[in-house]
């Protein structure tokens, strides 16, 4: 029997939302703090902590926060006690993440290795709860066949990232850098990625009123990217070197495969009006599409990651300018969508609740994503511009997520400020009636 | 063939254009059009509704037994719809262009997470199900919708 309405509650996506930006606030404080020798390489203890708090702090807590809301509506996959497992799961990934960025900063192994381990457990809990949920769940949609194809890649990127954890606190015999690479590739193209593709079959032409994704590329696209990604990592055990670069090369182009194919339909939106989320989709499909193109450069040019600042304006382009934007995007629909059906459902039919536009309005997100766009401008040309740029970029982007965090937290407050209006005209009609 | 999913969804797609013409009336500024174009898309929606609420669920529940289940659900979502039409079309009327689109977004991503429910779960469900009664149901589907 298919369960319809078994949203979970508010609550349990909400903390996510709440928490993630303050981790991207705190990557631009450490940016602005450390300076211009963050952007010495990506190896510097700084960078691995601030993109380590920017990719388990903003991302996976907004992701994993997302599919706990969106499971049992595009999926019909219902969690068993939501609010307990979405309160673990956010605890878990806030400390794990701290710990993990206080580790690199300090390369103190206890807290590399406590990191490692609060975030293996968090991330057990969640794929428990999700694939018991799962279990049974035909998979009749690409959007259904990809969830559980990034599933499967976050159990990857997690496993990778905990060796590469205690290898680096005690000192382990490992080829660092290449499953770094890796570890990577699993996190921004088989998790992330596909994930992110998952979700844009379904909101790209329910936000934007585009035409579909062609089925056939939507079925194949997380096949594609999970066997690029296998194919990289078997060529690395076996010591292939032209073989990891194949693999390399063929995620990088499926990704701009998948980026151009969005780009062109939202060319064919029927709504007339640009809003927030789609200029920040625009944004994160171009600078998706510059940065997986530098990254199929090195594919076919290995030399190429020898250039100054390529290596690091790739990851800039990438997460800053391409993942953060959709997340961003999708949580400016998310947030006051749900925040209406909440209002909606509590005013059983009698009190009418507030449109979207009430809870967190245009222009307040407009100026915000001008901000962040101004921030991500000045890291990019910090890279190159270290001595100048460094700490005003990281101010920057310190303010525009403090924000976001700002403007997700005032629509969260008049959602509540609506839910007791609502509930005390309620209480009159049916005392009256 | 034929299929109470695809027909049903090319009906959405339908839906979908009308409610695209009127929000390009209304960012041209020409909120008399917009109303015409809102009033087309919404008789065109209720049209829908009642199709389903007067043949394809009852026809469903009478051959599954499932009363309580999804049709239930997809009914009280239709009633969110006529209100949020009825309040969107309200605004154009009043000329509050503003309002109108705060409430088409509302009004869109309901609508669009409403029609995926259908044409993802209870169109395969009523395809399932009913495929000895699938000639007939589609043919008074058809009139249904093709009435003026």
């Amino acid at each position: 029997m298919l369960a319809f309405e078994n949203a979970p509650p508010f609550a349990a996506p909400l903390r996510f939302f709440l928490t993630a930006p303050l981790f991207a606030v705190l990557a631009g404080l450490l940016v602005a703090f450390e300076g211009p020798d963050i952007f010495a390489s990506r190896w510097t203890p700084g960078a691995l902590a601030a993109t380590h708090l920017i990719t388990i702090g903003f991302m996976l807590q907004v992701m994993l926060g997302a599919l706990i809301q969106i499971l049992p509506v595009v999926a019909g996959a219902n969690l068993k006690r939501p609010l307990a497992v979405a309160r673990l799961v956010n605890v878990g990934l806030s400390a794990g993440a701290l710990l993990l960025a206080a580790g690199f900063l300090s390369g103190i192994p206890a807290l590399l290795g406590s990191a490692a381990l609060i975030l293996a457990l968090t991330v057990l809990l969640f794929l428990t709860a999700t694939i018991m949920a799962l279990i049974g769940v035909p998979t009749t949609s690409p959007t259904i066949r990809g969830i559980k194809f990034a599933l499967f890649s976050l159990a990857g990127v997690v496993g990778l990232g905990i060796v590469l954890a205690l290898g680096l606190a005690y000192g382990w015999p490992l080829p660092l850098m290449a499953l770094a690479d890796l570890h990577a590739g699993w996190g921004l193209g088989g998790w992330a990625g596909v994930l992110l593709a998952a979700m844009a079959y379904v909101v790209v032409p329910m936000f934007q009123l585009t035409p579909g994704y062609p089925a056939r590329s939507s079925w194949w696209f997380p096949v594609f990217m999970l066997l690029m990604l296998l194919l990289w990592s078997v060529a690395l055990i076996a010591d292939w070197p032209l073989l990891v670069r194949f693999g390399q090369l063929g995620a990088a182009l499926a990704g701009i495969a998948f980026a151009g194919l969005t780009l062109r339909l939202q060319g064919k939106r029927r709504r007339a009006r640009p809003d927030a989320t789609y200029r920040y989709w625009q944004l994160g499909l171009t600078n998706s599409i510059f940065a997986l193109f530098l990254l199929s450069t090195v594919a076919v040019w290995p030399a190429a990651a020898d250039i100054d600042g390529w290596t690091l304006a790739f990851g800039v382009l990438l997460v800053a300018g391409g993942f953060l934007p959709f997340i961003t995007g999708m949580l400016y629909k998310i947030v006051p969508f749900l925040s209406w059906m909440h209002l909606q459902n509590s005013g059983q039919a009698k009190v009418p609740a507030p449109a979207m536009n009430k809870i967190l309005s245009e222009p307040e997100m407009h100026r915000q994503m001008l901000a962040y766009a101004v921030a991500l401008a000045l890291l990019l040309a910090a890279i190159f511009f270290p001595v100048w740029l460094a700490r005003p970029a990281g101010l920057a982007f310190a303010i525009a997520n403090g924000w976001l965090w700002w403007n997700i937290a005032s629509a969260i407050r008049r959602y509540r400020l609506h839910l007791a209006d609502i509930e005390a005209k309620l209480a009159v009609k049916l005392a009256t009636s | 063939m034929t299929t109470i999913r695809s027909f049903m969804t090319e009906d959405h797609r339908r839906c979908d254009d009308l409610f695209a013409e009127a929000e390009q009336a209304v960012s041209k500024g020409n909120l008399d059009l917009a109303l015409v174009a809102f009033g087309h898309f919404r008789s065109a929606m209720l049209a829908h509704f009642d199709s389903e609420e007067k043949t394809l669920f009852p026809t469903f529940e009478a051959k599954t037994g499932m009363r309580m289940g999804p049709t239930q659900v997809m009914r009280m979502e239709h009633e969110q719809l006529r209100g949020l039409m009825d309040d969107a079309i309200n605004a154009l009327k009043t000329a509050d262009a503003e309002d109108y689109l705060g409430q088409a977004d509302t009004l869109v991503i309901m609508m669009q997470q409403h029609n995926m429910k259908e044409e993802n779960m209870l169109y395969p469900m009523c395809d399932q199900h009913l495929t000895a009664e699938l000639p007939a149901v589609l043919e008074r589907l058809e009139t249904e919708l093709c009435e003026p």
